[in-house]
């Protein structure tokens, strides 16, 4: 210690002359930075309601609640999140987390109220001065806290496909399906949207638990044909995916395959074990396919008597006859209806109704009759020369491939229609070793067939001729077959409806074919219902007119599956196998 | 650091090694060599800093880990030495004697997680619950939710909803029951 | 850099002559002599560092015995995270230290990666070394108020804590959090540096250089702290390895223990440093080296701007966190916090939570086993100044 110690601090006195540090106004002077988590913002019209903000929220700060305004949709749980400032502690994960990006904070940071309610408050649905702020806590692209890339499913390469019929989906390993599995956010928005309400959170949550018994289980509540449709679904629920809004949905569909996969047959029958009461009232099943079958499963359960007529040999109906070995082979078919007829449901083959019995025989026998014939007679192509021979229906040739047939289709051959019974085909004839043309008389991104045939089938070098109409088809001198088609030009709908295809006039092209398969639509063969039934039954566009639990006009009489809904595919006709099994069982008691 | 463990493992047993990092190595030894191995690697194998002392509960096992991680300057190496007490006879020899400062976490241990440490300085005070009449709480059973549900104030009012069964009320409500599967859990 | 000269008070031992004899390692005394009075430093004491208290025993002006007192704060974060998914952990940990919290976070951080298996990404790593150092600023100078503070020089906490105020805007800048940054997140940083962000820097930096220079005129060259702090608190350098002493504490007792420059952790090991000790152990040497630490910080937050890789990615990629498993393993990271070493032990078990987080703070022990063995016989007025030479820290004794 010396005098200078003394002295040395007097050298800052200067520092009083300074301007001080201190904002006189820091409200208006001192915004948050550009990046505060300040309070936050909700952009309704974005959000989904997926509750994964709920999920991350360590404080237990956000609920979810039904917003005035919001409704409840397919793709939108119609709830928002209130958050309760009393406990939230600005940690932004919430924000981080959203799979939609619809949840964010500004960089506002004042906030006075009287009351303390008034600090839970809804973001979005509450008006705050902040809620049009660009500043704040953003989610940005450069962490990410769910993965928004889905596992990659290993395919044959095209090249190779065109030559089999040997699937071309390879499935999941263990590792990459409890990969694919992790990226789940159990929201369950997707169980909404699933036409058989199919419990999607709880089987990806089995599987990421490495439960496959459970899963199997769980799958077994809602739909018996899980090694079908974990195949061939046309997976709507992955639309509606949280993880759809800002990356690739979960893979569902490949993760119920990867489940069934993981069993043979014998399993599933140790796994399933029904204590079933077996009463002595029967009912009657028009059509072994996923309708058919699945309400017999359910009825089953329930203890009936179930007798199914198929008049094909072999069950499955469309699953079996329309969709192709590559892509559902016969085997998983075979899984899901050896369990079904293991349960005592007597499939009676070859049986066909109003040939082999008639519908009044059926229906004086049996308790109640459930049918579910799917859309087999082909529509017209209502052109010239539709009759001639090598004009093919194209489920007929699905059916034949299916039987083991090769028919001889020739060099090339021609598509007409834009749903998946045309891409089918077309991808057939490509195995077979043909030269394959689709026509279409809209575009593209019309067709009402999956996405991922279409782009399967351009993999595999099938042409596509789209917004082009038939006109007429006659015999060429060559021998072979001459198509001449319309060009089609889209022109705006004044109603605000999809673009109407026109045909340009005059603008006509022809090509030779060996082979033209008609693909455009098919529709129910009624013929089977003898007439007086039919007259009490109501139809309206070809559809059977029912009930929700699939009933008739004839209360005995019940109905679902392709022939009922407008849908027409393998899971909406288990769900509707599924309602009518409770409504049969509900009127079976009531009597 | 190899050759020392192999000089340790002449002495006493060394249930498991496990090299974390290159400066950070794991050990498990007896729980009646620990004063022993604890004494001869601070005396003569200049692990001389005691980083902390902790317990760590196995409910599944009913085991209790105690860990004392120390650490060597001149080594540069951290080590954590590991025992395995009975949890239902949770009773340790005290070491308190070899660090001066190593009460302090047999007080905390003693609170938290209700392991004895007989002749350890002021081992019976209470260190940070005072007047806590419940069960030690870092052990894994006492369950810190329903605690707090029944000790605080709830913030009344306050009502969630899931997703998935909102949905199914709005839009698929009268969609059949399906018949039950799996146990309920 | 500022060396430390040597003191004359190097061999200060304290004068036991009035103390009562011991028995078995305890002061014997009689509080019904009416020799002794029992009274409380804290919790509400402005001479405490946090949330504590002292029981002391004081004879005169003398203290006899003291007993530190802890349970004011304790939020149970340990037993939270044993409740908590991996992410959900995150926010929490952070909450351990108020001044610097950054440390925690690159603790928590770097256990959960090394356990799952993350590799960061090369410019993540130097934006948490440049995050660890400017935390380090920003705790050193409330630390330097407190100093002050406790030997009744107000006005410098006031400089200081305007100062941490300019480096917590940086900090908002940053992370979009003042006091609680929540940045430093398993797999990387939750955000690039902003624009500008550097020169910002450089500008707090220049001010902050000012400052000291008028701290060290005033507070460190001044008779008044030469005279209360020199001889205060002496810790001879057999007493740090025995009670666990790290960081600057152990430093100024010539010891030198730095985990950035012994065990080389995210960058560390290519900025250039230098070890800065003491061999005199008294609370001025202690004052000497932190003061000089804060000038290194500096230096270093310098060095990072100058060497840091501009672009690249600051995010490694990590699993779905609802769903985060972590296989089981065990690991201790530790990081040197302004108060020495500070280390989380990570226990996990295959599960989507912790089986165990242990926090280590230097507090642990400088508050309690050193605080009780140096506050003996000092001056009842100079408790607070000694409590502050150890930087303690109370949040880290209740984690």
């Amino acid at each position: 210690m010396s005098l200078k110690d003394v002295l040395s601090p007097f050298k800052v006195w200067e520092r009083a002359a300074r301007k001080p540090w201190t904002v006189k106004n820091p409200i208006d002077e001192r915004k948050g930075s550009a990046n505060y988590r300040g309070f936050h913002k909700n952009d309704l019209e974005k959000c989904i309601g997926c509750g994964t903000c709920e999920d991350i929220c360590q404080n237990l700060a956000i609920d979810l609640v039904p917003v005035e305004n919001v409704e409840t949709n397919m793709g939108d749980s119609g709830l928002r999140p209130m958050i309760d400032y009393g406990r939230c502690c600005w940690c932004a994960l919430c924000v981080d987390v959203c799979p939609t990006g619809s949840l964010n904070m500004s960089n506002e940071y004042n906030w006075i109220e009287e009351e303390a309610e008034g600090f839970r408050f809804i973001p979005g649905a509450d008006k705050k001065s902040w809620d049009d702020s660009d500043k704040g806590y953003h989610q940005s692209d450069d962490i990410q806290l769910i993965d928004p890339a889905r596992i990659v499913m290993e395919e044959l390469e095209a090249e190779e496909r065109k030559s089999t019929f040997v699937e071309m989906v390879k499935g999941y390993s263990k590792e990459k399906a409890l990969l694919e599995a992790e990226r789940c956010l159990e929201c369950g928005i997707c169980v909404a949207r699933c036409p058989a309400h199919m419990d999607i959170p709880e089987y990806i949550k089995a599987i990421r638990e490495d439960d496959i018994e459970l899963a199997v289980k769980i799958l077994y509540e809602t739909n018996p044909f899980s090694a079908s449709c974990g195949r061939i679904c046309t997976h709507s629920c992955e639309e509606v995916c949280a993880l759809a809004h800002n990356g690739e949905p979960i893979a569902i569909r490949w993760l119920k395959r990867y489940i069934m996969d993981q069993v043979t047959p014998d399993q599933i029958k140790e796994i399933i074990t029904n204590n079933i009461q077996v009463n002595n009232k029967k009912i009657a099943i028009i059509g072994a396919g996923p309708g058919g079958l699945s309400a017999a499963y359910y009825l089953r359960l329930l203890g009936y008597e179930i007798s199914v007529y198929e008049s094909k040999t072999k069950g499955g109906g469309m699953l079996r006859y329309g969709i192709p070995e590559y892509r559902l082979p016969y085997d998983q078919l075979d899984k899901d209806i050896d369990y079904i007829a293991s349960l005592g449901v007597q499939i009676n083959y070859g049986k066909e109704i109003g040939k082999d019995l008639s519908f009044d025989e059926l229906y004086g026998n049996f308790d109640a009759i459930y049918f579910s014939i799917g859309l087999e007679k082909p529509t017209s192509l209502r052109c010239v020369g539709e009759d001639l021979d090598s004009v093919v229906a194209g489920v007929d040739f699905l059916r034949d491939i299916t039987d083991g047939k090769r028919p001889d289709i020739g060099n090339d051959v021609v598509v007409i229609g834009g749903g998946n019974v045309a891409m089918d085909v077309a991808r057939t004839s490509i195995r077979l070793g043909a030269n394959v043309t689709v026509l279409y008389r809209r575009r593209i991104e019309d067709m009402p067939a999956d996405l991922e045939e279409i782009t399967e089938a351009q993999e595999e070098n099938v042409i596509f001729n789209p917004q082009s109409l038939q006109t007429k088809i006659e015999k060429a001198k060559s021998g072979r077959l001459l198509l001449q088609w319309n060009n089609m030009k889209m022109v705006e709908d004044p109603e605000g409806d999809r673009p109407k295809p026109i045909p340009i006039e005059g603008d006509l092209e022809s090509k030779e074919f060996d082979t033209i398969f008609s693909a455009i639509g098919q529709k129910a063969d009624l013929s089977f219902i003898s007439e007086k039934y039919e007259e009490k039954m109501k139809f309206k566009w070809g559809k059977a007119v029912t009930n929700q639990f699939g009933q008739t006009d004839i209360p005995k009489v019940f109905a679902g599956g392709d022939v009922k809904n407008w849908t027409a595919d393998a899971v909406s006709a288990i769900a509707d196998g599924h309602s009518a099994a409770k409504g049969i069982d509900e009127f079976l008691q009531k009597r | 650091m190899e050759d020392f463990l192999n000089r340790l493992k002449q002495k006493v047993e060394i249930r498991e090694q496990i090299k974390q990092r290159d400066d950070l190595y794991f050990i498990t030894i007896k729980k009646e060599q620990t004063e022993l191995v604890l004494r001869y690697i601070k005396d003569n194998e200049k692990f001389k800093h005691l980083s902390f002392m902790q317990a760590v509960d196995y409910l599944d096992d009913s085991k209790f880990m105690l860990i004392y991680m120390l650490y060597s300057f001149s080594r540069k190496v951290s080590l954590g030495v590991s025992v395995f007490i009975d949890r239902k006879e949770a009773i340790m020899t005290s070491m308190h004697n070899i660090w001066p400062h190593l009460w302090q976490y047999q007080r905390e241990i003693k609170e938290m997680y209700g392991i004895d440490f007989p002749s350890s300085p002021r081992v019976n005070e209470d260190f940070i619950l005072e007047s806590w009449d419940n069960m030690p709480p870092m052990r894994r059973d006492f369950d810190t939710l329903k605690y707090s549900e029944e000790t605080y104030y709830q913030r009344p009012g306050r009502k969630t909803n899931d997703p998935k069964e909102y949905m199914r009320k709005k839009l698929y409500n009268d969609f059949v029951k399906t018949p039950k599967l799996r146990d309920d859990k | 850099m500022k060396e430390i000269s040597k003191s004359k008070y190097k061999n200060y031992v304290a004068d036991r002559s009035k103390y009562p004899l011991l028995k078995d390692g305890k002061p014997e005394f009689d509080l019904n002599s009416h020799m002794f009075t029992k009274i409380w430093q804290g919790p509400q004491h402005p001479g405490v560092t946090g949330n504590m208290s002292l029981e002391l025993v004081i004879n005169g002006d003398e203290v006899i015995d003291c007993k530190t007192h802890v349970g004011y704060l304790h939020r149970a974060f340990e037993k939270l995270m044993e409740r908590r998914k991996f992410m959900q952990c995150f926010p929490i940990v952070c909450r351990i230290c108020v001044p610097e919290p950054d440390t925690n976070e690159y603790c928590f951080s770097a256990g959960i990666e090394e356990l799952a298996g993350i590799d960061i990404p090369e410019k993540a790593k130097w934006i948490r070394t440049l995050n660890l150092e400017m935390s380090r600023v920003a705790s050193f100078l409330m630390w330097i108020g407190g100093q002050a503070g406790s030997l009744g020089m107000g006005i410098i906490g006031q400089w200081t804590v305007t100062m941490r105020d300019f480096w917590l805007d940086l900090f908002e800048e940053m992370s979009g959090g003042r006091i609680y940054h929540m940045y430093m997140i398993p797999g990387g940083v939750r955000k690039d540096l902003p624009e500008g962000f550097e020169l910002r820097v450089k500008k707090v930096i220049k001010q902050t250089r000012e400052l000291l220079v008028d701290i060290e005129k005033s507070f460190l060259n001044n008779a008044i702290t030469k005279s209360r702090l020199q001889g205060l608190g002496f810790i001879p350098p057999e007493m740090v390895e025995e009670y666990g002493i790290v960081g600057p504490t152990a430093r100024a007792s010539g010891k030198p223990f730095d985990v950035r420059q012994n065990n080389p952790y995210l960058v560390y090991d290519q900025l250039v440093m230098k070890m800065i000790t003491s061999d005199v152990g008294d609370a001025y040497a202690r004052t000497l080296v932190r003061f000089a630490e804060t000038i290194l910080s500096i230096d270093l937050i310098e060095q990072i701007m100058h060497k840091m890789p501009k672009t690249g990615k600051i995010q490694a990629k990590i699993p779905n966190v609802l769903n985060w498993k972590i296989p089981a393993g065990q690991t201790y990271i530790k990081a040197e916090s302004t108060r020495g070493e500070h280390g989380f032990y990570i226990i996990t078990d295959g599960s989507k939570y912790p089986r165990r987080i242990f926090v280590r703070g230097a507090s642990y022990t400088h508050a309690i086993s050193v605080l009780e063995k140096l506050a003996v016989n000092i001056s009842i007025s100079d408790t607070a100044a000694l409590m502050v030479s150890l930087h303690t820290c109370p949040p880290e004794i209740e984690r």
